[in-house]
């Protein structure tokens, strides 16, 4: 499955940057934007379909589809306005790694729930009230999350909100 | 040689022609913001000229030119776009001249669409310092795009990462190697944050048959991307289940930023991807250079690039590499977690994979908390394991390990750190890829002496330390042998690929083992004494590890071979049978490989076949082994003595 996540991924990506300029070498260019993001979640996807449609390649090194990190498409580069990147930084890990994530959340540490605080603004010195937070509430976040990962992202940042420890990261 | 008034001359001349060629040429050549300042771009010509830039090192980095073997230079760069001289690819100092000339304008060039000055950044850069550019002679554009890139690394250091090899993926065999841009304040937890440098040949995804033959002869193009790291995690460590070795390289922030810049231009860059030598840890080799001019690291790789070898070179300079870190392969954490448990909870981890029925069993509710929190991680790694590398997994394992998640999640108690101890250690340490061999011995009643070169990279008996346990490949090797008796010279064997991958299958891992071996050797068969003999088989079968000694493998395998020699009947004979066998540690130096096998002919020749073999090596040090081999067939017997040295 995290096969298909991957390609579904990359693929998209790619699919997305064609609609662009198409250049012979078939690597497009879409100049500034977050190639990647923008077309993850411009209908905020149910993955499973994503991934059946997008299986079309295997994940075999030299074959992912590379467009979609080409150094001209620029995942990176984003136009940085702030806000806007961060979250689109966040959903788009919670989506890739959602099934590292919902292990670690289980088992209160792990590096992918330390990222996910961290791209969350939350400090160091609050991490291990994060994963405990997580690690309480994983049978309602994960429900959430099967359906959608941003929806999860969304319900770890109300918790975060009305959790007292964190009252002060999220004002941020 | 060249005497001074010619040089002036000459560069008179030069200077005249491109005058010339700058007033009358059509006004799109001078670029979209009007025309540059023609007295100031011949300035800049003028001074690059006489500090020979187009002959310094650090031209030829930027443009990836190498030098050819008759003189002058060939870029090894495929794609237009990256030169402004249309003579780019082969003409410095053109390249040079065209760059200068490029920098006045706006024009948006190469494949990335941006003005010289920002899609050749690391070019602009090094010239601005060479050449002292007057900004207000040749204005200096805002490159923001690059600037938004740039920044979104937070770059603090670079790290080479190596994940080891993979037999079951032919691209994989040799291992792969790639760049990861450390973010500023980035910790062991946050490292999958960090973004990579990544080339990679871009294959089609309906590539077919076609995708090997094309992959070692340059048929593809290979680009620089940049994935998140954690997507290149997932990828080996989760799907493909390779161990990672991490490479902390000693950068300056200044040549972290070089080697960026570099990166950047990179990206309208493509090049005639090569299997084996213009490869994916070549042109990052090229990448590295760039960022510190003083390294000579592709010089170092003629014919082939092995990611291995790279990862050697590297480790080899002094001072380059600040630290080295590990990051085990999901089945591997699973083994060494095994490992840690005593028989009867590792068994019942296994049951709670498969029913979830034991998580309210006796023999797991009496067990403390920490023990519980630990076989169901184990349970749901294992659960994971399946999920992932199965091709389409039922949906059940994915509910299972769920359910398994929820339950550890009820324990509210963090999991403990687990420390992986490597199966194999990091490739610096293991001996040199290519391999050279003198030795001799007696062949029923004659003796012989014999030298044995190959190419790569590694069989069953080889010295383990460095390598993927328990698997082989073998390219290009070939053997002459003089027998004194007979007084003959001859080409005794000569293999042109023998791949072999044991797995040894417990409760846990069930993958098959198989072997591809396409050579030739010499036997002696009915009337004929030495004969050449073609051979071509394939085998798939199973192992299982063992702990008696220091670690053996058993294995047997199913096969089928076809022969080709003068020797036969018909000239040919196509069959069946199977192998069983055994590797043995005895000690970290000694090792020990014994293999029987049976085959039946059927078709061309009606015959069949009982050899047996057994082969011993003594590790002397890093790069040198002793041999004792011997073989058996039909009235045939072969001991071979041999000094083994790795180049």
């Amino acid at each position: 499955m995290r096969k298909g996540l991957i390609i579904a991924l990359a693929v998209m990506a790619f699919v997305g940057t064609q609609v662009g300029i198409g250049f012979a070498m078939g690597i497009a260019d879409t100049g500034p934007g977050c190639g990647l993001g923008k077309e993850v979640w411009k209908n905020d996807p149910h993955t499973d379909n994503i991934g059946k449609q997008m299986l079309i390649s295997t994940t075999n090194n030299p074959i992912i589809p590379l467009q979609a990190f080409a150094i001209t498409t620029g995942t990176l580069g984003c136009k940085n306005s702030g806000k806007v990147w961060v979250e689109e930084r966040v959903n788009m890990f919670a989506f890739a790694n959602f099934e590292s994530l919902s292990q670690e959340m289980a088992q209160g540490q792990g590096e992918h729930l330390a990222s996910l605080a961290t791209l969350m603004g939350v400090l160091p010195e609050q991490h291990a009230a994060f994963f405990a937070m997580t690690q309480e509430r994983y049978s309602s976040l994960i429900k959430t999350g099967e359906a959608s990962p941003i929806a999860m992202v969304k319900a770890i940042n109300d918790a975060i909100a009305t959790h007292p420890v964190f009252a002060q990261a999220s004002a941020r | 040689m060249n005497s001074k008034p010619y040089v002036f001359l000459a560069r008179r001349l030069y200077i005249a022609l491109l005058l010339f060629l700058l007033l009358f040429a059509p006004p799109s050549l001078a670029g979209a913001g009007g025309p540059p300042e023609h007295g100031y771009l011949v300035e800049l010509i003028d001074k690059a000229l006489q500090a020979k830039l187009a002959s310094e090192r650090e031209w030829h980095l930027l443009l990836h030119y190498r030098e050819n073997i008759f003189g002058g230079h060939t870029s090894e760069q495929d794609d237009p776009g990256f030169f402004m001289s249309p003579a780019g690819k082969t003409d410095p100092q053109a390249e040079l001249d065209a760059t200068l000339k490029q920098f006045f304008s706006e024009e948006l060039v190469g494949r990335s669409n941006q003005p010289a000055q920002c899609a050749f950044i690391a070019r602009y850069h090094w010239l601005q310092e060479r050449l002292q550019f007057d900004d207000s002679r040749l204005p200096k554009l805002a490159c923001e795009r690059f600037d938004r890139w740039f920044n979104d690394f937070e770059a603090h250091s670079i790290t080479l990462i190596f994940p080891s090899a993979f037999l079951n993926n032919p691209a994989s065999m040799f291992g792969h190697t790639f760049l990861r841009i450390d973010q500023k304040g980035q910790t062991e937890q946050t490292r999958i944050l960090a973004n990579t440098i990544n080339f990679a040949a871009y294959v089609p995804p309906d590539a077919g048959i076609a995708y090997p033959i094309r992959g070692i002869f340059g048929g593809y193009s290979g680009y620089f991307s940049t994935y998140p790291y954690y997507l290149k995690v997932q990828e080996y460590r989760d799907i493909e289940n390779r161990d990672i070795w991490e490479y902390r390289l000693n950068f300056t922030e200044h040549q972290v930023r070089r080697l960026l810049m570099h990166s950047w231009e990179m990206g309208n860059a493509a090049f005639d991807y090569f299997f084996f030598k213009e490869n994916c840890s070549y042109h990052l080799l090229a990448l590295l250079e760039y960022a510190d001019p003083t390294l000579h690291l592709t010089d170092e790789f003629l014919v082939w690039t092995v990611p291995a070898d790279t990862v050697r070179l590297i480790a080899s300079k002094p001072g380059l590499v600040s630290g080295i870190a590990y990051r085990p392969s999901r089945s591997n954490v699973i083994r060494r977690k095994r490992e840690a448990l005593p028989v009867g909870e590792r068994e019942l981890a296994h049951r709670i994979t498969q029913d979830l029925g034991e998580l309210t069993s006796p023999a797991f509710a009496q067990l403390d908390l920490k023990k519980q929190a630990f076989l169901l991680d184990l349970a749901s790694d294992y659960l994971r394991y399946r999920s992932e590398t199965a091709d389409s997994p039922p949906l059940e394992w994915k509910e299972r390990n769920r359910a398994v998640l929820t339950a550890r999640s009820q324990l509210r108690t963090p999991s403990e750190e687990f420390k992986v101890v490597p199966f194999a250690k990091q490739p610096e340490l293991g001996h040199k890829t290519s391999r050279a061999a003198v030795g001799g011995g007696w062949r029923n009643n004659d003796t012989f002496e014999e030298v044995t070169v190959r190419a790569g990279y590694h069989d069953l008996l080889d010295p383990e330390v460095g390598y993927t346990p328990d698997a082989q490949i073998e390219i290009a090797s070939v053997s002459l042998r003089h027998y004194n008796r007979m007084d003959q010279t001859r080409i005794e064997r000569a293999t042109l690929a023998n791949v072999l991958s044991l797995s040894p299958i417990d409760s846990v891992f069930h993958a098959p083992s198989w072997k591809l071996n396409v050579g030739m050797e010499t036997i002696k068969h009915n009337e004929c004494q030495l004969c050449s003999n073609g051979v071509m088989n394939v085998g798939i079968g199973g192992a299982m590890e063992s702990r008696l000694l220091k670690r053996e493998i058993l294995f047997a395998f199913g096969e089928a071979e076809a022969n080709h020699s003068r020797a036969y009947e018909e000239q040919h004979r196509i069959g069946g049978g199977g192998t069983v066998g055994m590797l043995v540690d005895v000690t970290d130096q000694w090792k020990i490989m014994a293999t029987g096998t049976y085959l039946k002919y059927g078709l061309g020749e009606q015959s069949d076949d009982v050899r047996w073999f057994v082969g011993s090596r003594y590790t002397v040090a890093q790069n040198w082994a002793l041999r004792l081999e011997y073989n058996h067939r039909d009235h045939d017997n072969d001991v071979l003595f041999s000094l083994q040295a790795f180049f």
